[in-house]
């Protein structure tokens, strides 16, 4: 008796996936056209972003140009045991965490203050006003932000040594000097996205229900009260999610930026992992290893950005895609 | 109405100033810029300008504006956005249409290829030597095609899509349209709100964009503003452009002319803003409840 079951089983098993293959088949035929339509977009995708991830093999190779991707020597891991060893990369690897740590922990509260705030502003003029402003810096290029504090920040004319001499200081070249290089690096990065950032708190807020509010007045909270146990915990999720999303770009410390404002002075406080790359590679045409570089940056980035997502799953129920 | 509390006034009291502060902060380098770009020179080069212009010109800036590197800079920078922000809507919202069936076979495949490219490239040499290859080093095209679709914009788009009643679509197919008039002849036709956004958020990327430039163009002819502008803005002694333009104008500082070119580079950028921002808003809203 089993064994006859068992047998009508497999029977009917194999005539589902013989019927759901027939039917995925009519699917696909029914809907070619959709299919001819994805061409283009799969012909960008295998040409500007799958050939360049070929590419990457030149990370094993003693790559020169002549030879070209077939006929260059290779070298194995060679590469990668130059990066351990190379002093320069301690260097940018130590510069890389640090801005980037500066950055999380001095800019990432900044927005939520933000947003937090202009929820309290009932004067709806002064928000509209503020939130043009704030916003603005999001939409100007590095270039013009490199511009506008290099000519602030001069040390020959610049507004905020005006001042500085005006308190009695001495004129600083925060341009070229290791002390102050990575602070500017941080405030420009901050001054450029610190009101952009708070969108996504703002529309957070907005998406509180208003009756916790009432409830809570009638409890007679007030409103800094209001602020830490309801706006708060009602954006929480939305912060945890986007600082682990933030967690995933640790080592992008801001490579167009910096290489809109550093220069050979202050390389050993501001050179980063991006901008290495950029200088081994363009600049001293050694290829291999700075692709090896770079590619250690993706992988490391690419582990951090799905262990995040992980943990996102986990923490907060919200994946990141 | 209830009565404020002293409590309540002394804490509007702060986040008023506190937001005060921000947009005070948000205004003062480009206020400063601009004051020294309309300044008198002689006062730019002794230090007398602060927030406000001394003895005010606009000889400097119409020197900058009617320079020809500038406005061949300009030039080619707004073909690069037009080119580039039509090919490249065109190619999202083509492309986003069928991954957003995702009943299709293959199309969670042919997603999980597009979505892996967020996360990992191949990095900037790998680019370079395929741009190398492909021979586009000092063409526009170099700026164009590597930037035609950004997983996130398409996306937006695709979740767009998807939001779009059933209903439309099917009885459409019971009336025997294909999927090509279903596509061109209602689901774009209605996207067209969040087209226009995406196309936005394209065209200020190409706008903004100094980094491919930066990687591909050096031929001083092609150079779009933003590279231009980098000329100028770092290499400011060394700057051959710099000194001629500082040189064929009698009484420009370097300073001054660095003022105004970078006040000249942002005043496009000011010019749609009012418009941009409303746009932006709504995209990153769209784009946030997805995410």
């Amino acid at each position: 008796m089993s064994m006859i079951r068992a047998e009508l089983e497999q029977q009917t098993a194999q005539m589902k996936t013989k019927s759901i293959s027939k039917g995925r088949w009519k699917l696909f035929r029914n809907n070619y056209d959709l299919y001819l339509l994805l061409i283009p977009g799969l012909i960008f995708l295998l040409l500007f972003k799958y050939a360049p991830m070929y590419g990457i093999i030149i990370a094993f190779q003693d790559f020169n140009i002549f030879d070209g991707f077939i006929g260059s020597k290779w070298v194995g891991l060679d590469q990668f045991e130059k990066l351990i060893h190379s002093e320069e990369f301690y260097q940018v690897f130590n510069n890389t965490l640090l801005i980037s740590f500066y950055k999380i922990i001095l800019l990432f509260p900044i927005p939520i203050i933000i947003a937090l705030f202009l929820n309290e502003v009932r004067r709806a003029v002064f928000k509209k006003t503020i939130q043009t402003i704030i916003f603005l810096p999001h939409f100007l290029s590095w270039v013009i932000i490199s511009g506008l504090f290099m000519n602030i920040l001069s040390p020959s004319g610049g507004v905020v040594n005006h001042v500085i001499e005006w308190l009695g200081g001495t004129p600083i070249s925060f341009f070229l000097d290791n002390h102050f290089f990575r602070s500017v690096v941080v405030f420009t990065a901050g001054w450029k996205e610190s009101g952009w950032n708070a969108i996504i708190f703002i529309a957070a807020i907005a998406g509180i229900e208003q009756e916790q509010y009432e409830a809570a007045s009638i409890d007679g909270a007030g409103r800094i009260r209001q602020m830490i146990n309801i706006t708060l915990p009602g954006i929480l999720p939305t912060i945890i999610l986007i600082f682990i999303l933030r967690l995933g770009y640790l080592l992008e410390a801001g490579t167009e930026q910096i290489l809109t404002m550093y220069n050979s002075v202050v390389y050993s406080s501001g050179d980063v992992i991006g901008t290495f790359v950029y200088r081994q590679g363009l600049g001293q045409q050694d290829y291999s290893f700075s692709t090896a570089v770079g590619l250690f940056n993706s992988v490391v980035g690419l582990i951090l950005i799905v262990s995040g997502n992980e943990l996102s799953k986990r923490l907060i129920k919200r994946s990141i895609w | 109405m209830h009565k404020k509390t002293i409590k309540d006034r002394s804490l509007d009291l702060f986040i008023y100033l506190f937001l005060l502060l921000m947009g005070v902060v948000t205004l003062l380098p480009i206020a400063t810029v601009l004051s020294k770009a309309v300044s008198d020179e002689s006062a730019v080069i002794s230090g007398k300008v602060g927030i406000f212009p001394v003895g005010f010109q606009l000889q400097t800036m119409k020197y900058v504006i009617s320079s020809s590197q500038f406005l061949t800079s300009i030039g080619i920078s707004i073909l690069v956005m037009i080119v580039g922000t039509v090919l490249a809507i065109a190619l999202t919202a083509l492309t986003a249409y069928p991954l957003s069936k995702r009943n299709l076979p293959g199309i969670s495949f042919i997603m999980l290829l597009f979505i892996f490219t967020m996360l990992f490239n191949g990095g900037i040499i790998p680019n370079y030597l395929l741009m190398k290859e492909l021979h586009l080093i000092n063409s526009l095209w170099s700026l164009i095609l590597p930037a035609l679709i950004s997983v996130f914009n398409m996306l937006v788009i695709k979740s767009y899509y998807e939001s779009l009643p059933e209903s439309l679509e099917e009885s459409a197919k019971i009336d025997g349209a294909s999927n090509f008039t279903i596509l061109f002849r209602i689901v774009i036709p209605l996207s067209g709100p969040v087209l226009a956004t995406i196309a936005l958020f394209y065209a200020v990327y190409y706008w903004n964009d100094y980094f491919n430039p930066m990687l591909y163009i050096n031929d001083a002819g092609l150079k779009p503003l933003q590279l231009y502008l980098r000329d100028i803005v770092m290499d400011a002694d060394s700057s051959s452009a710099l000194n001629k333009s500082a040189d064929d104008m009698m009484n420009a500082s370097p300073e001054g002319v660095r003022s105004a070119t970078v006040i000249a580079s942002i005043i496009p950028m000011l010019l749609v803003y009012p418009y941009l921002q409303k746009h932006f808003v709504k995209g990153v809203l769209i784009g946030s409840v997805k995410g």
